[in-house]
């Protein structure tokens, strides 16, 4: 019972994932794509679980579902989408792009089949405690230069939106 | 579940995404793609963090593919802002989303 547990959700979630990301690159209602983005990290968040990092989906749920959604659809919101197709005459690059992708993906596919499994027990109590205490020991000053790049980013967002007024 | 399993779902994710950036041409989806194929690299970190055997992951206390995928959220967070930023700014010049149509250096 346990053993048919873990492939159902792993199909669930595999489902969710690469059928809501094939939606955000084919369907043409933003808001909607918008939308299954947000499933799709969310079914991603389920994988991360499957895979025993507790903490990682936490991070997920709160910042891809949460603030990267919110941020997309203000940036939805903002400005007008028109929902035609429009290509100059040249640029009939849809079946070559995705011919190539698929030329491309196939082989890492095949070859994503042929790594090697180690068991690991997981960690007693989650892996928050072995993941911050390696965040802030081993990590600490990456862990800094990340708070001056959000910092930063911060600015410049602001400095980019600002409107000129004089 | 193998490992190969999780990263083949990564890969197909990635691609996905990858072809999303080639193919679409409002400014909002490329950056939805974009986001797709960080978080697919993400699965990628921590699966091989977890599941490999060659990264010395058999320790449970080894936790650096999870610290890896907590700054590549960072990063993901600094570029969505920045990068609705630069779409906005570049929508005030020239009301448009269509990549195709921004295509001059000018303000």
């Amino acid at each position: 019972m346990v053993d048919l547990l873990e492939p159902f959700f792993f199909a669930l979630f595999a489902l969710g994932i690469i059928g809501a990301g094939a939606s955000v690159v084919l369907l043409r209602q933003i808001t909607a794509q918008a939308l299954l983005m947000a499933l799709s990290f969310a079914c991603m968040a389920g994988m991360f679980l499957l895979l025993g990092a507790e903490t990682i989906a936490l991070f997920q749920v709160l910042i891809y579902v949460g603030a990267i959604t919110i941020l997309i659809l203000f940036g939805v919101m903002f400005t007008k989408q028109n929902d035609r197709g429009y290509g100059l005459f040249f640029q009939k690059q849809t079946p070559l792009a995705a011919g190539l992708a698929l030329l491309v993906a196939l082989p890492v596919v095949i070859l994503a089949f042929s790594f090697k499994d180690a068991t690991t027990p997981s960690p007693k109590g989650g892996d928050l405690i072995p993941l911050a205490g390696s965040l802030f020991t081993d990590f600490a000053f990456p862990f800094e230069v990340a708070s001056v790049l959000l910092l930063a980013a911060l600015v410049g967002a602001i400095v980019l939106v600002k409107r000129d007024e004089e | 579940m193998p490992l190969g399993a999780f990263i083949a779902v990564s890969a197909v994710l990635f691609f996905l995404g990858a072809a999303g950036v080639l193919v679409r041409r409002n400014a909002v989806v490329i950056l939805m793609c974009v986001e797709l194929m960080l978080n697919a690299s993400n699965l990628a970190l921590v699966a091989f963090s977890r599941r490999s055997g060659q990264l010395g992951a058999g320790n449970p206390l080894d936790q650096r593919g999870s610290v890896f995928v907590v700054f590549v959220f960072v990063v993901a967070a600094a570029e969505v802002a920045v990068g609705l930023a630069i779409i906005l700014a570049a929508y005030r010049n020239r009301p448009t989303v269509n990549v195709d149509e921004i295509h001059e250096l000018k303000g």
